[in-house]
């Protein structure tokens, strides 16, 4: 019986608050105190000095991966000549976003190697998204010769950094007469991205059961179909991990490419032209770094446009585990 | 003409040999049930039949034509996974339609067949949930319903209700009943439970390792097993095996020593026993308490009070498990000795291959 139900049989005139006043003192206090602490697990109830304790170490740790972020932005926004005063203080006296105007001026190209930049990276993850794609669902679906093998020398690649095979790339692309062209900074840091890719996905594919291969085949689909209309949308989260990681990947390895087969400014990417900073008696150092953190740019808004598609548990539902 | 029929249908991977030789005739609008431990090859056999595995040798039939190498929508079948196997990502409509938007049927085609499929499976207010947002039973429906959209002449289900609770099993045990008296189409289905094939089989098929040990019609398989695999796998709880050896077979009467448990005279024709180790089978719902025109003296180590049932567990002097179950709730302790008896009409004789004596 509810506690309303108690009341209404009460006779008329009787005071019902005395009569039930200690009832709703015991009712009420376990209410209470559930609300002040929301309804959780045992394994993820914490002290308040633990959670100060593990908020404390994601400081620690968070400062020591970003201290040099924070550093440099400190930088870009000091005037040139307060950086090489004694005592050298890092918090900026005197401060200013003048860097950042003044760049532009400085190196005029800078627009140029940033949209570079972006274009051969993007470029680069389109290819390998293309490729590696099919890949990894053969690789995860079809028993064919050589596949061990096959997997074996992609990790041998891998191996290999891509400056072991700069000279060989070089003559490669002189005699082919590709140097100075966007194809000899895309095509090598492509190749170099799609071995693991393929590993990745190959793993990301093998978690989708077989038997939804199998139920499309009985439906009579083919396997690019199957391929197009079950397989890809389930794998997109991993998909998604490929161009992210290759993405970056390729940001990242430009700069060697660039280096090696390019010397054109209207298609260096910006980690080389950067360069262009270093002046014949100094360094703009603050104008620099604001390139720098400019150039990051295009990579934290593809980065967050993508992460949107990482949507965990998309299988849910497919079959009973 | 049947609907379909395997002849002397082989599987091997590598060097092990699943399918050993089968032989079987399925005829149109037949419910069939392979039954059979794990590891039988029961599911093989399905998904040969099915086009999922190839055929090492022999044939299989679907109409008179020979499908070995079709792939299984031209075969005319659909079949039903354990797993469901149902497309996350799309809605129940569209899992349903599958089929039929790989055929690139018009719209309006495919509204039709999805409607009346949703509709005989009840899922009409579900079409556009997630295959997530469903309960197990929905989704087995769900699967069920892609197999019904293509109109195919064989179902192939892999055992489609292991996955569900004891309850919602029993319950979509008979709508599948339903199913198959509505549609009238032949259905093949595999389970492991011998209680689903029992249930709802026209003919089950009793597979031991690779090969057939019986085919008939359930109440065939439980009154006269041909062999001591399909009398042990079939009933529940297991039939009672004695060991005995057979003293005399004069044509009429077959004696039979039990040991210390005494001797046993069962009306036999068989003089080919004579001499034989053989096994005594009894099942347990056969045994009444008190005499019968065979007692044993037992004492249950373990009893069940079921309330319908009564089950007592007991060990033979010789060692063989033995269980007796009884209507109702007559007074049976564990540790107290009693005597239950049985009919010699029930008992079933094995000999030492352990085929069946009449």
């Amino acid at each position: 019986m509810s506690f309303h139900d108690a009341k209404a049989t009460l006779p008329a005139g009787a005071n019902p608050l005395a009569a039930t006043a200690s009832s709703v003192a015991e009712l009420s206090k376990p209410k209470v105190k559930a609300k002040a602490r929301p309804a959780k697990a045992m394994i993820d109830r914490y002290h308040w000095y633990e959670v100060a304790a593990l908020y404390a170490g994601i400081a620690v740790f968070l400062f020591f991966v970003l201290s040099p972020f924070i550093e440099g932005f400190l930088v870009s926004l000091k005037p040139l000549a307060q950086l090489f005063s004694t005592p050298y203080s890092f918090i900026p006296k005197t401060w200013s976003f003048d860097a950042y105007v003044n760049m532009w001026t400085s190196v005029p190209a800078l627009g140029m190697h940033i949209f570079n930049s972006f274009f051969i990276s993007s470029v680069v993850t389109l290819i390998v998204v293309a490729i590696v794609v099919p890949a990894a669902y053969s690789f995860a679906r079809f028993n064919f010769g050589g596949q061990a093998l096959l997997l074996g020398m992609f990790l041998a690649v891998n191996m290999f950094s891509g400056a072991v095979l700069l000279i060989p790339l070089f003559r490669l692309m002189r005699s082919l007469g590709l140097l100075n062209t966007y194809f000899a900074m895309i095509v090598p840091g492509a190749a170099f991205l799609i071995p693991s890719s393929i590993w990745l996905l190959r793993t990301y594919m093998m978690r989708i059961p077989r038997e939804l291969d199998e139920a499309a085949w009985v439906d009579g689909a083919s396997r690019l179909y199957t391929l197009r209309r079950v397989i890809l949308p389930l794998a997109m989260p991993g998909i998604v991990v490929v161009a992210i990681m290759t993405f970056i990947g390729a940001y990242a390895q430009q700069f060697i490419f660039a280096l090696t087969f390019n010397s054109k400014t209207e298609f260096m990417p910006l980690p080389v032209g950067l360069f262009a900073f270093f002046g014949k008696q100094e360094v703009i150092w603050n104008e620099l770094m604001a390139a720098s953190f400019v150039g990051i740019l295009p990579v934290m808004i593809v980065i967050i446009f993508l992460q949107r598609y990482l949507v965990a548990g998309l299988t849910a539902g497919a079959v009973k585990q | 003409m049947s609907q379909l029929s395997l002849k002397r249908l082989e599987k091997s991977f590598n060097e092990a040999r699943i399918i050993k030789g089968i032989d079987l005739e399925v005829a149109d609008g037949e419910f069939v049930v392979f039954v059979g431990p794990s590891g039988c090859g029961k599911s093989t056999l399905l998904r040969m039949i099915a086009g999922l595995e190839d055929v090492t040798a022999g044939d299989i039939e679907i109409a008179g034509k020979v499908v070995n190498d079709l792939p299984p929508v031209q075969r005319g079948i659909a079949m039903v996974f354990q797993s469901y196997a149902l497309y996350p990502h799309m809605s129940v409509y569209e899992n349903i339609a599958f089929p039929l938007r790989v055929e690139k049927l018009p719209q309006a085609e495919v509204d039709k067949r999805v409607g009346a499929a949703a509709k005989v499976l009840q899922l009409e207010s579900r079409l556009q949930h997630r295959p997530g947002q469903l309960s197990g039973g929905q989704r087995q429906r769900v699967a069920i319903g892609r197999a019904i959209v293509r109109q195919p002449k064989i179902f192939l289900f892999d055992e489609p209700l292991s996955n569900l609770d004891a309850a919602l099993r029993s319950e979509m045990r008979i709508e599948l009943m339903e199913l198959h008296k509505r549609l009238g189409s032949t259905m093949i289905y595999v389970t492991h439970d011998q209680i689903e094939a029992m249930t709802m089989a026209d003919k089950i098929v009793v597979l031991n390792a690779g090969e057939i040990s019986q085919v008939g019609s359930p109440l065939e398989l439980y009154h006269k097993p041909d062999n001591l695999f399909v009398a042990g796998f079939i009933g529940s709880p297991k039939m009672n095996f004695i060991n005995g050896k057979v003293r005399s077979a004069d044509g009429a009467k077959v004696t039979i020593d039990l040991g210390s448990l005494g001797t046993l005279v069962l009306p036999r024709t068989s003089t080919a026993v004579a001499g034989q180790d053989v096994t005594v089978g009894i099942r347990p719902e056969h045994m009444q308490l008190g005499n019968g025109e065979f007692t044993l003296a037992i004492t249950p180590n373990i009893v069940e009070h079921l309330g319908i049932h009564t089950i007592a567990y007991s060990t033979l002097p010789g060692g063989e498990a033995f269980i007796g179950l009884f209507e109702g709730n007559p007074t049976i302790e564990d540790g107290k000795a009693l005597d239950m008896g049985f009919d010699i009409a029930d008992v079933h004789l094995f000999d030492a291959k352990g085929l069946a004596v009449y």
